[in-house]
């Protein structure tokens, strides 16, 4: 068993695991600055105590459709890196088996089945390495 | 020697006084145990100091007497051992030199005898090199050759030793602040000259290599600011044991690493938070000797402060072999974030306190923010019950510049004061195929909207908006924008990995009001490279020069975006003057140190057309990257121009295998024949 995050991106449900969550708080659209250029993915940077942060807009990098503008930031650290990550909301903070179910996303370790729901556990080092990646 | 020396040698008496003193401090030290080499430090630079404004005032008797002290302390420090009996040697020299100083008497010759004997000691004879032989070496100083360590401390005979000037800050500072004003004024000198002359005329040739030269002394003068990490350490281990006595404890602070060399202003701001840390520690980290006798542990506590660089940042370590964060307290961190998240959390530390069990808290918050307004990051580490480590990672070097801040829409952007031409108000526009100029001095100068530029949408601009006059190189931009924010001077703050894509920011700033600032390559305003073409036609790779280009692209047009040309090269002066001599010519330019950076530039840049590149380079070579080029199968066409120093048959042979497109000799290098065969390859 580990302790995750639960998030909700769009309709679908996803996991953190909770070593790689340094804080969550309101999204705050107007603390936002755009970054024209940057990839689409990112939807600018912010002041967070001092520190310039890049929020990523996760539904776009998991492109997973969304009806309703985000809602909740959720700072993961990996590396030494930190980046905003936009999400619809934080469902809570619960302890979960292992990702047992295998699925072909590069950006999952994998999913979770129980009770009828489908939960993606996120591999935050590889979506950080895919942001890093060549733009898209 | 002239009328105004009386002035002078008093002030040389003084400060050869005060120099005086603190050699005999620190040579007290000396005696009493085995001094660090920041003391040996600290008194060869005295007597150094002293020999040097002897020289200047007149003094050469003094002068040469403090050469001779300075030697042997020359020869302790590159030995890396302090021979007890010297020190006591030494304060008779320190006493002579005081008499010296002020003209009572003179040096005997028996002092200098011995002086010199010492100093051929010290030198002669390295450590562990023989220690029998320099036994019977007199009254001067052999017994203390017993030591093992240190092999390797002492240089040969030939290894010169690093002189240290000490200079005044405020010095430091002028100067800075002259270097910058010379580059403005170059700028102006260039903005001048450039209606009389023509972009490839000898003078504007000259004024680039001004420009660059500029660069370098800029570079060199902002390394002098650098200054050990000891600079702001010397009070520290006294506090800490008055800090200590104050709350009941025992403690002693140990420091290492502490001639890491770090910015002067970065330095200044961290004297109160290491204070701080230093404080957090003794009266929160530290338990009471009886507490510590119970635990197990030496009565007398230990905190360390260590400084070491890494890469280009110093890390500053604050260490105590306390009590350590509470077991709870850890486990609360593991389940939200991180220890320095919860311990820096408002209000937290207060909370902690209550307790008396966090080990830590007070002031945690601030000390943070202050590091972080620094750019710098902080962790905290802590076992209980054997101690906590506070590690703070600072830029070596402040990045400080000077912005002007102007606004678009809400958002808040900023490009450094130096390219900075003027502030005009737009009035009436002229247009020269549809794009907006603007008559600047009698020239016209091509007018963009910062929102067009960056490819945001924004509402119209006012009539008379502002616009900047931004120059980089050669060619001139007005940019418009809704309202100046002022000038002001920022801490640079990368843009961080995931943006690392993005072309044609500096980084960013965090404004006194906790807005962020965008900053602004001028180079990219001027250009255009790297934009995503803004939604009106006169996005910036369009932008007409002011002045005419030269006849090689002198057709501009057509074309809707010309295909940016890459120049790899490792030299800087060999790769600026390719691009200025493209630039000029009107192709927007991309380079790359070496062919592994060039790999990288073509993987995120779909603009590049044509590649400039040098054969000999650190990394990947030219001709390894071109054969990279041709195994790609998106760029198996790229055309490739191969710049080589010398043309050899078998490289020429090489570089055909390897799919080169043109030769071109660094020999026989002119702009007419990189730009002709530029043209050809690019089929214009």
């Amino acid at each position: 068993m580990s302790t995750y995050v639960r998030i909700r991106v769009g309709a679908e449900r996803y996991a953190i695991p909770v070593g790689h969550v340094v804080e969550v708080c309101d999204l705050d659209p107007a603390g936002i600055v755009p970054v024209p250029g940057a990839r689409p993915e990112v939807l600018g940077v912010r002041n967070l105590r001092g520190l310039v942060l890049p929020v990523v807009d996760l539904a776009a990098v998991l492109r997973v459709p969304r009806a309703a503008p985000p809602g909740g930031l959720l700072v993961a650290e990996s590396g030494g890196a930190r980046a905003g990550l936009a999400i619809d909301r934080v469902v809570g903070v619960e302890e979960m088996g292992e990702p047992s179910e295998r699925c072909d996303s590069p950006l999952l370790a994998g999913a979770i089945l129980s009770d009828g729901q489908l939960t993606g556990v996120i591999d935050v080092p590889r979506v950080f390495g895919a942001l890093e990646a060549e733009g898209s | 020697m002239s009328e105004a020396a009386p002035d002078l040698s008093q002030i040389f008496r003084d400060e050869a006084a005060e120099r005086l003193d603190a050699m005999d401090r620190a040579l007290l030290a000396c005696e009493s145990g085995q001094p660090g080499g920041e003391v040996v430090e600290e008194l060869f630079r005295h007597a150094h100091t002293i020999k040097g404004t002897a020289g200047l005032v007149g003094r050469d008797d003094v002068s040469s007497f403090a050469h001779e002290v300075e030697d042997v302390l020359d020869g302790i420090r590159q030995r890396g051992e302090f021979p007890r009996e010297v020190a006591s040697l030494l304060l008779d020299a320190v006493s002579a030199l005081r008499a010296l100083v002020t003209g009572s008497a003179a040096p005997s010759a028996e002092l200098r005898r011995r002086l010199g004997e010492a100093a051929g000691q010290v030198r002669g004879a390295p450590r562990g090199a023989s220690p029998a032989a320099e036994q019977p070496g007199g009254p001067g100083g052999a017994g203390a050759a017993g030591g093992a360590a240190a092999a390797g401390a002492a240089g040969g005979p030939g290894a010169a030793a690093s002189r240290v000037l000490r200079v005044p800050a405020a010095k430091i500072d002028h100067l800075l602040d002259v270097v910058a004003e010379v580059v403005q004024f170059r700028h102006r000198l260039a903005h001048s000259a450039e209606s009389g002359i023509g972009a490839d005329s000898p003078l504007a040739d000259d004024l680039r290599a001004g420009e660059r030269m500029l660069d370098e002394l800029r570079d060199t003068a902002v390394a002098m600011r650098m200054l050990p990490v000891a600079t702001i350490t010397g009070p520290l281990p006294r506090a800490v044991r008055d800090m200590a006595r104050q709350a009941g404890k025992e403690a002693e602070l140990v420091m290492a690493g502490t001639g890491t060399e770090m910015d002067r202003v970065v330095l200044e701001s961290l004297s109160e938070p290491i204070a701080h840390l230093l404080r957090n520690a003794v009266t929160h980290g530290i338990e009471t000797p009886e507490e510590r006798q119970r635990a197990g542990k030496p009565r007398r506590g230990r905190v360390e402060l260590r400084a070491a660089p890494r890469g280009s940042s110093a890390e500053i370590v604050v260490a105590d072999d306390g009590r350590g964060v509470a077991p709870e307290v850890i486990q609360e961190a593991g389940r939200s974030g991180s220890l320095v998240d919860l311990l820096t959390r408002p209000g937290y530390s207060t909370a902690g306190e209550v307790t008396g069990a966090s080990g830590r808290g007070v002031g945690l918050n601030a000390v943070r923010a202050q590091v972080n307004a620094l750019g710098g990051s902080m962790e905290i580490r802590s076992w209980p019950g054997r101690g906590t480590e506070v590690a703070l990672l600072l830029p070596l070097a402040l990045s400080l510049l000077e912005v002007l801040l102007f606004e678009r829409s809400g958002a808040v952007y900023g490009v450094p004061q130096a390219s900075v031409q003027e502030v005009v108000a737009i009035r009436e526009p002229m247009h020269l195929q549809g794009r907006p100029m603007l008559a600047v001095h009698g020239h016209p100068v091509p007018l963009a909207d910062i929102a067009d530029l960056l490819g945001v949408r924004a509402p119209r601009l006012q009539e008379n908006a502002p616009a900047l006059v931004i120059r980089s190189g050669d060619r001139r931009v007005a940019v418009s924008c809704d309202v100046l924010a002022g000038q002001q001077e920022v801490a640079v703050k990368p843009l961080g990995r995931f943006l690392g894509g993005t072309t044609g920011y500096l980084g960013s700033a965090v404004l006194g009001d906790g807005r962020i600032a965008l900053l602004l390559e001028p180079k990219t305003l001027a250009t255009g490279i790297g934009r995503a073409p803004g939604p009106r036609a006169d996005a910036p790779a369009d932008l007409p020069r002011a002045e005419p280009p030269p006849a090689a692209g002198a057709e501009a047009a057509a074309p809707r975006e010309r295909p940016a040309i890459l120049v790899v090269e490792d030299s800087f002066t060999v790769r600026e003057l390719q691009r200025s001599i493209l630039e000029s010519a009107g192709y927007p330019v991309a380079t790359a140190r070496d062919g592994q950076d060039a790999l990288e530039v073509l993987r995120r840049d779909p603009r590049v057309g044509l590649v400039v590149t040098d054969v000999e380079m650190p990394v990947l070579d030219g001709l390894s990257m071109l054969r990279a080029i041709r195994a790609d199968p998106d760029r198996a066409s790229l055309p490739v121009v191969v710049v080589t120093a010398h043309a050899s048959d078998e490289e020429r042979r090489q570089g055909v295998e390897a799919g080169a497109d043109a030769y071109l000799a660094k020999g026989s290098f002119d702009q007419q024949a990189l730009l002709a065969i530029v043209a050809r390859l690019l089929g214009r």
